[in-house]
């Protein structure tokens, strides 16, 4: 069986002093610095390796800083890996978040085009879509006004449509199932198991345990940058809640 | 041509065209007078320029705002580029961080939008060619290409470095504000080449300007070509435009711990 992602033995680690201190606080704290510990890191993952194959859907949990995020960013390719190794061997269809490079000075339409090259189609494949877009996304009578003018919603369908009209091999998702109203979240959400149905990698990281429960083949727990348990979805999901920490 | 017709070139293309597109339409969306802007304000800056030097100093110089201008557009190209993609990447954090592109396709988009101020200035140039000498000659459809060409190389490479030591280290954007000052008094713009005493000469090839706005000023001016110097702008701007991909390439890979 051949994999799409391999994540080998993955560690990262950010500086833990994320401003560098400006030339005043260098002179007060003078001392202090000189005996600075050099060292202070934070490790945001501690030796993952995950395995992905064609057609599963992923579902990662844990708490807040628990190091989802960052392990999707590895496996964009956004953040190189402080040791250890990711491979994918396939296209990456990013929603890490929804509107990423959108402007709000230009209309929705320009706005899908832009985005949509930047997800990685040509200009000519969005404007084959262009119509879908705007159709699955309800808002087609502020289309040629600014993205400014736009409600949070409407942003939001807007961005969420132009994603999964991308023909997506493989998703990475980072917590964006609740869009828009009711209508649109039930509307987005068939959307998304559509796609994960008809055989999209997807990787799924949420804090919505019912999303999990649902839609993924697997689930992982990270706590602390670690895997702490896998599998079955409904038994890590029930693990995860269990756990008191 | 295989391939030319490859469908990841042609996203690649695309990409680069609209955010080109982006960069110019965005500039001046909302002002009245839009692109204008690119065009007046290195004509008002020629204008006081040449009411300080002509008139109060008494410069002795023939076509004297023609002087000035076949410089200023030129430079007002290289200094624009590098002013805003000193912001560039910080200015594109989402971006950045969750979307995978080619991050240097940021800066070549910035830089070519600030190109379409010196096309636009053309019809000005050549009107001053006619207006004060014979008129342009046919080998400017040779040379002004070539002079573009040094001068992106060139322009890329300062850009590259600066958006992304920029990020990294927020003082730059002030430094570049006083060096690009410091550059244009440096730079034979408002006085030619020939005025600076031969011993300090040498110093000039440190700026990556000199030789190329004497180059774009002999095309403009004279319809002369001074092959010399533009192998001598050539050479500097490979050296920036190598330096640049270096920086960029080795800063680049944990930006995002920075912005």
């Amino acid at each position: 069986m051949s994999y799409i992602i391999e994540v080998e033995d993955l560690w990262k680690r950010f500086p833990m002093r994320r401003d560098r201190p400006g030339f005043k606080e260098f002179f007060v704290n003078l001392p202090k610095f000189i005996n600075r510990d050099s060292n202070s890191y934070f490790w945001a993952l501690k030796g993952i390796s995950i395995k992905v194959e064609k057609g599963e859907c992923v579902g990662i949990i844990g708490k807040n800083g628990a190091g989802k995020s960052t392990l999707l960013s590895l496996i964009l390719g956004n953040v190189y890996p402080t040791r250890g190794r990711v491979s994918v061997s396939e296209k990456i269809t990013p929603l890490l978040e929804l509107g990423a490079g959108f402007h709000p000075d230009m209309t929705g339409r320009e706005n899908i085009l832009i985005n949509g090259v930047l997800l990685g189609l040509t200009k000519n494949e969005v404007m084959e879509r262009m119509e879908d877009i705007i159709a699955f996304s309800d808002i087609s009578d502020f289309i040629n006004l600014p993205v400014r003018t736009y409600s949070t919603g409407m942003y939001l369908r807007l961005a969420f449509s132009v994603a999964i009209h991308m023909d997506p091999k493989l998703l990475l998702i980072d917590e964006i199932l609740s869009v828009g109203d009711e209508a649109f979240q039930k509307k987005s959400r068939d959307a998304l198991l559509n796609l994960i149905n008809g055989g999209v990698t997807t990787i799924f990281a949420s804090h919505q345990m019912s999303a999990i429960k649902e839609i993924c083949h697997r689930a992982i727990w990270l706590d602390g940058g670690e895997i702490r348990a896998e599998g079955e979805p409904e038994r890590v999901v029930e693990e995860y809640l269990r756990y008191p920490g | 041509m295989k391939f030319l017709n490859n469908r990841e070139f042609r996203r690649k293309k695309d990409l680069l065209w609209l955010l080109t597109k982006k960069e110019i339409t965005l500039k001046y969306k909302r002002t009245f007078l839009g692109i204008f802007w690119s065009l007046l304000n290195p004509i008002l800056f020629a204008i006081v320029l040449f009411i300080a030097f002509k008139i109060f100093m008494r410069i002795q110089m023939e076509n004297y705002t023609f002087f000035l201008l076949a410089a200023l557009f030129p430079w007002n190209w290289f200094s624009a580029s590098i002013i805003i993609s000193t912001g560039t990447l910080i200015g594109n954090v989402s971006l950045i961080k969750k979307v995978i592109f080619p991050r240097h396709f940021l800066i070549i988009a910035t830089v070519l939008a600030q190109l379409i101020n010196l096309v636009f200035a053309m019809p000005i140039i050549v009107a001053f060619s006619y207006y004060y000498g014979e008129g342009p000659g046919i080998n400017w459809l040779l040379i002004v290409p070539i002079l573009i060409a040094i001068q992106f190389t060139v322009t890329i490479g300062i850009c590259l470095m600066v958006s992304v030591i920029n990020a990294y280290f927020r003082d730059m954007e002030y430094i570049i504000g006083i060096i690009i000052t410091m550059l244009f008094w440096m730079t034979p713009i408002i006085y030619p080449l020939d005025v600076i005493p031969e011993a300090y000469r040498i110093y000039l090839i440190l700026n990556p300007l000199t030789y190329l706005i004497t180059a774009w000023r002999d095309i403009f001016m004279s319809n002369s070509i001074n092959w010399s110097n533009i192998i001598v702008s050539f050479g500097i701007s490979l050296v920036f435009f190598l330096s640049g991909i270096f920086i960029f390439q080795r800063l680049g890979r944990s930006l995002d711990e920075v912005i």
